[in-house]
């Protein structure tokens, strides 16, 4: 039933790996206080001490993207979580039961919040309760539950017809343990490779997000909000945008990797239900 | 009219066809018989060029005096649909689902220098020669309305829009209800030219077919008129595939060939049939030639001399 | 097909309804009475009862919603409660720019998509068809506005060839207002692009497996006609459906673009809009963004029948 190891996922999973190793060290110990602002090293070049260097605050540019790769992650994981504790069981329900009408509303209210982007929501909950790492994370979250749930619907309905299925249910098992036991296990391997795409998408969005202002507030390092303050200096500091923008880039890569390998591990034959954007 | 002389298909290392030779006159309706992994269907598709990626031919194959073989497809695709035509086995993927069956089969013509509006009358006209009912409704129609027996007439009718003088038909009806099988067969016997038939079906060939040709291994092993080889035959293949067939009387038990066909690549040198042949012996590692006029057979054992 | 039509323009329709009072429900959630901001903490209570009758915040919420949406309807958004200006014509002042931003994005991006994702297709063993795949994996990992802060570091800051922002309106000089879009335009249509070519490359690829394409070249047709006369529009299909999707990231995409490039746009409106706690502004602006979601949604529902006839009988 396993795919092979392939070279997708391994180097999703060591990009990954990098992007939690820094966060998890920068718990412990980070070259500098990144929120620290010293005059004195203000656009300092790299080199003794200052790895990547220092922005215009003389912030040491490689301590904040470790924390700034906390960030990242923590909104990842909270999006990611929000929208699979909610959207996996809409989808399952939509997809098990017999009742058309029901199935058929669950999706309309899917596609409708699908409307929304991310971005959207984000900006209004910021408008409404002032913007934040909180308000990004719920609305990243919420944005993302109609990718699970469609993604859940699709896979609960194919396994509904499989036969092991259909033999439990002629044996007279009732629906909601038929659901737990037989239906969750076999569509976690999908849940799994959208939970990895969607992160990839969180990031970007987050990163969006905090390069509007919308995002993590000052003096909390995000990767976005760096990009955003080494725009007025592109034209005489390039490297204070290519730092961030690498870690971004590389950070969704990863995940989209680890979502392809993982995908192509688990299951090579569920390659039909497409992780959805 | 088609004269093949020692194809060989080939993918990478592997030899799927060895030094296949056969030839069809006008008219003629020859059988191709053989179980799958005989390489029926790749010697077809490679007298069309149609072969798939990776997979080459070699040799020599002749048509009316224009090569098949080696030849570049722009060459080919001339002579594709025009002089010589194919009808495939799984009729429900054959047609593109987006365009009218109408369209389609006006297409052929339309590729090889009909103007438009002749065509599409003409198309009318063969979708009624293929027996369709309404032909008028069915050229209007898109694939997914129609089922699979329709469908394959459909194609028959592609087949035979610009009256080529070859058709190919790769187990035309395998994918068909059998109740649609007979009036399908009865269909081509009747509109076919010269026809080269391939089936794994004995009684099938028999009621299609004058002449043919057995493959096992990727090699001719038997070939002759169908009444003598059927009656007669003298390969210990052929032998057994009438035994196991609908076309001789059994007793109670069933008679099969022992053990299975082999992967490609791993049949047995010398005599391809060696490894499930009774009467195999040494002399059985030498490759066998197709010996015999009229009716040949690559045998060191032939039935006949037990 | 007709009847599938009218169903879809329903869906249409009453989504926009229900999107319309998400909306108005979630702005209406807002602590603080437009009123007070506009006069200030020492206004009298008289005035503020005046300034909340002819804002409308004193009727009930139903009644402001109705009054709000019906608005809509004929085009008026309202006055501002912050500048007292009126929001329809601003948001149609910037709905042309970002129109064009998008338009010009994903043609962009389809101007890339579809050579590199048929070619690398056909291609798919050759290692330059393998080379195109992995670059598209790498575009998508990259966020609009950091391909437009790298591009602007390519283009204005090295080579100094095009302006690093600034917009100029078609009216005014057609070649500068151009050039002010061709950076833009590059940005979303290159990261759309590298997530389309996936897409392309995967349906030409299922197209090329398909038996049709066989029977079109058993016809008389060579490898890349029967590919063109019978792949392309079937692998349209598939392709047509994540148009739309796209559009609709693009759309997003290009709200954060205007901001790189300080484009006058619905997206520079939005922003501006919220910095200054404009409700009404904000909730004209994100009324009009996801009406042209749900929009794109409806036209590639209705694009997807018109393209593949098995979709429009049952439905």
């Amino acid at each position: 039933m396993k795919g092979r190891v392939n070279a997708g996922l391994i180097a999703g999973g060591v990009l990954v790996g990098l992007v939690v190793a820094m966060a998890l060290v920068s718990f412990v110990w980070t070259p500098h206080d990144p929120e620290l602002v010293d005059a004195a090293n203000k656009l300092r070049e790299p080199g003794d001490g200052y790895l990547l260097g220092a922005d215009k605050f003389g912030r040491d540019t490689f301590s904040q993207l470790m924390v700034g790769a906390r960030t990242t992650l923590y909104v990842g994981i909270v999006a990611v979580g929000i929208a699979a504790l909610i959207g996996t069981p809409l989808g399952v329900i939509a997809g098990m039961t017999r009742l058309r009408w029901l199935s058929e509303l669950v999706m309309r209210v899917n596609d409708l919040v699908f409307a929304f982007p991310a971005l959207l929501l984000a900006v209004m909950l910021g408008a409404v309760y002032g913007a934040g790492t909180l308000t990004a994370m719920i609305a990243i979250g919420v944005a993302t539950v109609p990718a699970f749930a469609r993604v859940a619907r699709a896979a609960t309905m194919q396994v509904m017809v499989t036969d092991y299925i259909l033999a439990a249910r002629a044996a007279g098992r009732r629906r909601l343990p038929v659901a737990f036991r037989h239906v969750l296990p076999n569509i976690g391997s999908m849940l799994i490779v959208q939970a990895s795409v969607s992160f990839a998408i969180a990031i970007l969005a987050e990163a969006a997000l905090s390069f509007l202002g919308f995002g993590t507030r000052p003096p909390t390092p995000s990767w976005g909000r760096m990009l955003q303050e080494s725009q007025e200096l592109l034209f005489s500091t390039p490297r204070l945008a290519l730092w961030p923008g690498l870690a971004i880039a590389l950070a969704v890569l990863g995940f989209n990797l680890l979502g392809d390998g993982l995908r192509d591990y688990l299951d090579p034959k569920l390659r039909r239900i497409r992780a959805e954007r | 009219m088609l004269s093949v002389e020692g194809l060989t298909v080939r993918a990478g290392a592997v030899e799927l066809v060895h030094d296949v030779s056969f030839h069809i006159g006008p008219g003629e309706r020859v059988g191709l018989i053989g179980e799958s992994g005989s390489g029926k269907s790749l010697t077809a598709l490679s007298l069309m060029g149609l072969l798939p990626e990776g997979v080459t031919a070699g040799g020599k194959a002749r048509l009316h005096d224009r090569d098949l073989i080696g030849v570049p497809e722009s060459k080919l695709k001339d002579l594709r649909g025009r002089a010589m035509s194919m009808v495939f086995q799984e009729p429900m993927t054959a047609l593109n689902p987006l365009m009218r069956v109408g369209a389609q089969v006006a297409e052929v013509m339309t590729l090889h220098g009909r103007p438009r509006d002749q065509a599409r009358a003409r198309a009318v006209e063969l979708l009624g020669e293929v027996r369709l009912p309404d032909p008028a409704q069915v050229a209007r129609a898109y694939p997914h309305q129609l089922s699979g027996g329709q469908r394959q007439r459909v194609m028959l009718a592609i087949a035979l829009a610009n009256e080529p003088g070859l058709l190919i038909c790769d187990e035309p009806t395998t994918a068909l209800d059998v109740t649609v099988q007979k009036q399908m067969l009865d269909l081509i016997a009747e509109v076919a030219p010269a026809l080269l038939f391939i089936t794994h079906d004995l009684a099938v060939v028999a009621s299609v077919c004058e002449r043919v040709l057995v493959m096992y291994g990727g090699r001719v092993v038997e070939s002759g008129p169908i009444r003598e080889v059927f009656t007669r035959p003298r390969h210990r293949y052929t032998e057994g595939l009438l035994a196991a067939s609908k076309l001789t009387p059994r007793g109670t038990r069933l008679p099969t060939i022992q053990g299975s066909v082999p992967p490609a690549g791993q049949f047995p040198g010398g005599c391809v049939f060696r490894n499930r042949c009774p009467h195999a012996d040494t002399a059985c590692e030498k490759v066998p030639a197709l010996t015999g006029e009229g009716h040949a057979h690559a045998c060191w054992h032939p039935a006949d001399r037990g | 097909m007709i009847l599938y039509l009218l169903k879809r323009t329903a869906v249409f329709l009453v989504s926009t309804a229900v999107a319309g009072v998400l909306v108005f429900a979630f702005m209406a959630v807002l602590p603080g009475d437009p009123a007070e901001v506009a006069l200030g903490v020492n206004a009298t209570p008289e005035a503020l009862a005046e300034l909340r009758r002819q804002f409308g915040t004193d009727r009930p919420p139903v009644a402001q919603f109705l009054d709000w949406f019906g608005g809509l309807a004929t085009g008026d958004f309202g006055t501002s409660y912050v500048t007292s200006a009126p929001i329809g014509p601003q948001i149609s002042d910037r709905l042309g720019v970002t129109v064009v931003l998008v338009g010009g994005g994903m043609l962009a991006a389809l101007l890339i998509a579809v050579p590199a994702g048929t070619f690398a297709a056909v291609h798919h063993r050759n290692p330059l068809g393998v080379v195109i795949s992995a670059f598209s994996q790498v575009g998508i990992a990259i966020p609009a506005f950091l391909a437009g802060i790298l591009l602007v570091f390519v283009f204005a800051v090295q080579a100094q060839a095009l302006p690093s922002g600034g917009y100029v309106p078609l009216a005014e000089d057609p070649v500068e207002w151009f050039r002010s879009l061709l950076l833009p335009w590059l940005s979303l249509g290159l990261v759309q692009g590298a997530v389309l070519t996936r897409y392309v490359r995967s349906a030409v690829l299922d197209v090329m497996r398909e038996d049709y394409l066989r029977t079109a070249r058993a016809k008389g047709r060579g490898r890349m006609g029967a590919l063109w006369r019978h792949g392309l529009r079937n692998a349209a299909v598939p392709v047509v459906t994540v148009l739309g999707l796209q559009l609709a990231t693009l759309l997003i995409g290009a709200v954060v673009v205007e901001r790189v490039f300080v484009i006058p746009g619905l997206g520079d409106l939005l922003l501006n809009g919220v910095a200054a706690r404009d409700l009404l502004l904000v909730q004209g602006v994100v009324m009009v963004l996801v009406a042209a979601v749900l929009l794109i949604n409806f036209v590639v529902d209705v694009a997807y029948a018109a393209l593949d006839p098995r979709l429009r009988g049952a439905r």
